[in-house]
């Protein structure tokens, strides 16, 4: 029975897994799509119980205090019960993807799917979608970990988690592999995106079986022209404009809420309870906004100009105020509602400057601002352009809906040079793609890079004995050590001394410690190695050595490192 | 073919904490049996062709890439032999007679010879000076002997060979070596011999071929000593 | 290489102790502590396989005025360069990772659970997913500072008892103490174990620092451990080599954590002997 379960443990060591690991993962990416796909049904069927649950109470004036109480709550979950910082995740997964090989905790498995309900279901403005990423990558990695599998196979199936999360709670199985590729992992390799797909494809279909295959947001068949593409050149500038709001606007919140003095939860509640104010106002605000969605690409949607435009800002509000001051969830959804409402507007605006001209209906433009929204704030044309396919079904749109993506990510990535998803993890330098520069030199430490051919010398050698060193040696760097403690002293550099080498009269009168330079730079072994890298730049020097403890342990240099870095490099970036 | 991490590792010239880590990362192709990773040689060598990695497992290496001991003065000597009375009336004269001493060598090769020492010496003489000359070809032959060889030759007259002192030689060590390493190793020993000013006296002499080699067999233990 | 031990100092008298523990391992090994005074109550350390989040028992935050003073001043009566450590990196803005790259680590038996639950025979999860997830040998200190004058090892015959006896080996050597080895026969007779050492070549090691290898007789295991000399770091592996024992530690290791109160070095399943 032990023996079973031991086998089982150990899939790669299964003779039929163990000539490639490409079945292997195929059959796990299987799986962790189901389970995702699972994960992520079971949040969305809970948001629209507890919607429709608290849908009788929001005509009383003390809803306003409703989303302030779920967002308390979803922040006493994090804080007390699973010890999580708050947040929506997605940054956590991509840094443990680029640090850790993904490793994540069992408990980001469902933390967040319940904190999100709480703040969603409760009138919170926020998005399911990231928290369902993040359970569906932990859920990846858990599986991953369970079984033993190493780090690129349990990056793949983080990947997968987070596909099968996107395509099931979607029904969209393209932008889920999109997704993961494009936000999650950011490496386009064969060896990630077939498992990645079949998560996707499972993902949706645990969907379909569940819930029916419907397209999220049908729509009628649009006639779209020339002058309607045109105009798509000024709607991407004003999607443009909005992600632009949303991320500062975020950010500002965030900052603010961290000015106040007041335990987390308390926070939280303030920035619910505005944002119960604003959804007495205005409902459209509230919640994930799928309701919303559906009427403003139906094409039916009463309220003017004002109205709508408000519609779009008081959401970017909301959604600031209930992320940026404690709540939990994410940003995809209220992107989503953004857009639509921006799209609106724009078609609002067109409509009264050029009345004459005939142009395509409104629900076009809401779907092209959807794309455009989600491109600019996640940088992501691809995840843009896709999901919108994919959720309203309509192939008819892509070119201007690739026009606004394009557009608006490029306009995003000028004023804002890292999408919402990744400045936290550039701004401290924690992103780490592989391939890249900054990937390469984490993965290599000093330990590997020590060169311990050096000949250690002591400080009361005559400079004769140390000639004989020399002779011996074939670098030209010479650490000293106390005879007695074996503490670093110094080094001795060739090119220091070589006026002194040929002169016969100083073999016999000098030192080997009145030759060694005593304020040289030195390295620890754990220090980081780009650190190294621009204390070696600085002061124009090839190689230093490393100490640790006082001890000398090496030298660590440029060539060394060029030798290492490539082979790295081909490694990682390599077919496998 | 099972090979150990260490055995990889040094066949990829790479540190073991590199190799460890590959492993973890999933980069290396390898199969577990309990805790220890199991390598296979088809497997790796395949892997290490599509990442352009340089795989060689030190079996494989041909033996010529190992330092090989160098030889000492006194073999080198002995298989030159010692000549003396070789006479010559000018210096390529002399070298010719010295060349035609050299009677292990095939007719060609040593036309070459000569032609080498001659271009040698028109570059700069050879007499390192106390009437003492090493000719040398400048680069090895082009069938060079498989082990370094001196040709001793105590030439009688002496003859003017533009020595940096000027005095006329009176011993000729013509020195071929297969490879230049050679030359160095075995030009500095003979140099060290000759900076003492007791064993040039004694080439001064003209002593008998046994009696050389115990004396420079004398040298060379005081220098493998150092 | 400058080896290290992993501390986090718990600004209490029972954190004092425990450092002081800590500190005399240092000592008597030449390895350096690294000490950690925790800004927040939680931290991640990422294993080869592993994640694992310590959630501090807040008892590590008390007073964080003079934590660095109390921690410095005790270092610095050991004669100690004090070695803080700073995180470098974090999961989230309040989560820090922790390395997993030293040498040893020191935990008292529970680090996310209230202090006055400690007391034997009570491991806190925490600590036991750190042993079955580290590399490095854990140190399991006694309550109050207790220096020991002898290495005591556990050898059951497993291949993570070979591992612990290698490490009581290396303890030994370092610290020049003598060595005792306790086996509970069983069914099992002497010789095998004797083969057991032998086959994993460690009997030549042994030879000069082998105090005496004692098999115990009596049937319960629990009445044995009254000959455990009192003045010693008991040495031994946490087995968990299958699925059930990735969970709990071995009954072996169970029985020793409830009876004795020695300080414990532990060797857990992924513990990898430094060359």
């Amino acid at each position: 029975m032990i023996r079973l379960l031991k086998k089982l443990k150990y899939p790669g060591r299964w003779s039929l897994f163990r000539s490639d690991d490409r079945l292997l993962l195929i059959v796990f990416a299987v799986i962790v799509g189901i389970c995702s796909g699972l994960a992520a049904l079971l949040l969305n069927r809970s948001l629209e119980t507890m919607l429709a649950w608290l849908h009788h109470y929001r005509v009383y004036w003390w809803a306003i205090f409703l989303p302030a109480a779920g967002a308390a709550l979803s922040s006493l979950f994090l804080e007390k019960i699973v010890n999580e910082g708050a947040g929506h995740g997605v940054p956590e997964v991509i840094y443990a993807v680029s640090r850790y090989g993904g490793l994540l905790r069992l408990r980001s498995g469902f933390s967040r799917l319940i904190s999100s309900c709480l703040t969603i279901g409760s009138g919170g403005s926020a998005g399911p979608e990231a928290p369902v990423v993040m359970s569906g990558a932990a859920i990846g990695s858990n599986i991953a970990q369970a079984f033993s599998l190493n780090d690129r196979q349990r990056v793949a199936l983080v990947g997968c988690g987070a596909a099968g999360a996107i395509a099931a709670i979607f029904n969209a199985p393209i932008s889920g592999m999109v997704f993961a590729i494009e936000v999650i992992l950011g490496e386009w390799s064969t060896m990630n995106i077939i498992p990645i797909a079949i998560a996707a494809v499972a993902g949706t279909e645990v969907s379909r079986l569940l819930k029916g295959n419907q397209i999220a947001f049908a729509h009628r068949i649009f006639d779209i022209h020339f002058h309607d593409i045109l105009a798509c050149v000024g709607l991407a500038v004003f999607c443009a404009l909005a992600s632009v709001l949303l991320t500062r606007a975020l950010r500002a919140m965030h900052h603010l809420s961290k000015g106040v003095a007041l335990p987390l939860w308390v926070r939280a509640a303030i920035g619910g309870s505005m944002v119960g104010a604003i959804g007495y106002l205005l409902p459209y605000v509230l919640g994930e906004g799928y309701h919303a969605i559906h009427k403003a690409i139906e094409g039916g949607f009463s309220g003017g100009l004002m109205l709508v435009t408000a519609i779009a800002l008081l959401k970017i509000l909301a959604t600031s105020l209930t992320l940026g001051w404690g709540g939990s969830g994410g940003i995809f959804a209220p992107c989503l509602v953004i857009g639509a409402f921006v799209g609106l507007s724009f078609h609002r605006f067109m409509a009264a400057v050029w009345s004459s001209v005939i142009w395509v209906n409104e629900g076009c433009f809401a779907l092209l601002g959807m794309a455009g929204l989600i491109s600019g704030i996640m940088q992501a044309p691809l995840t843009g352009i896709f999901l919108v396919i994919e959720i309203s079904g309509g192939y008819e749109v892509i070119v201007p809906l690739i026009v606004v993506s394009t557009i608006s990510t490029t306009l995003c990535h000028y004023l804002e040079p890292a999408s919402f998803y990744l400045k936290d993890l550039v701004e401290q330098g924690q992103l780490l793609r592989p391939g890249t520069d900054a990937r390469v030199l984490t993965d290599l430490s000093i330990q590997e890079l020590l060169e311990t051919d050096c000949i250690c010398v002591h400080p009361d050698m005559r400079l004769a004995d140390f000639l004989d060193i020399v002779k011996t040696s074939h670098r030209n760097h010479f650490p000293v050590e106390d005879r007695k403690t074996r503490n670093f002293l110094g080094m001795i550099h060739l090119d220091d001394i070589r006026p002194y080498l040929f002169d016969p009269a100083m073999h016999n009168a000098v030192l080997t410690g009145q030759l060694m330079n005593r304020h040289v730079k030195s390295v620890s072994l754990h220090d980081d190695l780009s650190d190294v890298l621009k204390k070696m730049n600085d002061d124009h020097i090839f190689s230093m050595p490393v100490v640790s403890d006082n001890r000398f342990l090496g030298m660590i240099s440029k060539a060394t490192l060029l030798d290492q870095y490539r082979k790295e490099l081909m490694v990682q970036t390599g077919r496998f | 073919m099972k090979l150990s991490m260490r055995t990889v590792a040094g066949a990829l010239d790479l540190p073991v904490s590199t190799l460890d880590r590959w492993i973890r990362q999933g980069r290396i192709p390898i199969q577990r049996s309990g805790a220890d990773a199991v390598f296979t040689h088809a497997a790796l060598k395949k892997w290490a062709a599509t990442h352009n990695l340089s795989f060689s497992l030190s079996g494989e290496k041909a033996d010529d890439q190992a330092p090989e001991a160098l030889d000492s003065l006194v073999s080198a000597m002995k298989r030159g032999k010692v000549y003396r009375r070789v006479f010559g009336a000018d210096a390529t004269a002399a070298l010719r007679s010295a060349v035609d001493c050299i009677d292990f060598l095939a007719e060609d090769i040593r036309n070459e010879l000569l032609e080498k020492l001659i271009e040698r010496e028109r570059l700069a003489s050879t007499g390192i000076g106390k009437g003492i000359a090493i000719p040398h070809p400048r680069d090895p032959l082009s069938r060079p002997p498989e082990a370094p060889v001196i040709t001793t030759c105590f030439l009688e007259p002496p003859v003017g060979f533009n020595a940096i002192d000027d005095r006329p030689v009176f011993v000729f060590f013509v020195l071929i070596s297969p490879t230049l390493q050679h030359h160095l190793h075995l030009l500095s020993r003979l140099s060290f011999c000759i900076r003492d000013r007791e064993f040039v006296a004694f080439l001064g002499r003209h002593p008998d071929a046994l009696d050389l080699y115990s004396h420079v067999a004398g040298f060379e233990k005081q220098l493998d000593a150092l | 290489m400058a080896q290290r031990l992993f501390h986090i100092f718990r600004n209490t008298p029972l954190g004092r102790e425990t450092l002081l523990q800590s500190i005399y391992f240092c000592q008597q090994m030449g390895v350096l502590p690294t000490v950690y005074i925790p800004e927040a109550t939680k931290f991640l350390m990422y294993f080869e396989n592993d994640v694992v989040q310590v959630d501090l028992d807040p008892s590590y935050l008390n007073d964080p005025e003079t934590a660095l003073t109390h921690a410095e001043h005790l270092l610095k009566a050991a004669k100690m360069k004090p070695e803080l450590f700073t995180p470098k990196n974090f999961t989230a803005s309040t989560l820090p990772d922790i390395p997993t790259n030293f040498e040893f680590m020191c935990c008292p038996r529970s680090i996310s659970d209230l202090s006055s639950k400690i007391g034997l025979g009570y491991i806190g999860p925490r600590v036991r997913r750190i042993i079955q997830a580290a590399r490095f040998p854990v140190l399991i200190t006694s309550p109050v500072y207790k220096p020991w004058q002898r290495i005591a090892v556990f050898f059951g015959g497993s291949a993570n008892a070979v591992n612990a006896l290698r490490l009581g080996i290396r303890v030994a050597t370092l610290t020049n103490l003598r060595l005792d080895i306790f086996t509970q026969a069983g069914k099992n007779d002497p010789s095998k174990y004797r083969a057991i050492v032998r086959d994993a070549g460690l009997e030549k090691s042994l030879e000069n620092i082998l105090e005496g290898w004692t098999f115990f007789e009596k049937k319960r295991f629990e009445d044995n451990l009254y000959d455990v000399p009192h003045d010693a770091l008991v040495v031994l592996g946490a087995y968990g080599h299958g699925i059930i024992r990735d969970i709990m530690f071995g009954s072996m290791m169970e029985k020793i954590q409830s009876t004795i109160s020695n300080n414990l070095l532990i060797a857990g399943p992924k513990y990898t002997v430094i060359a």
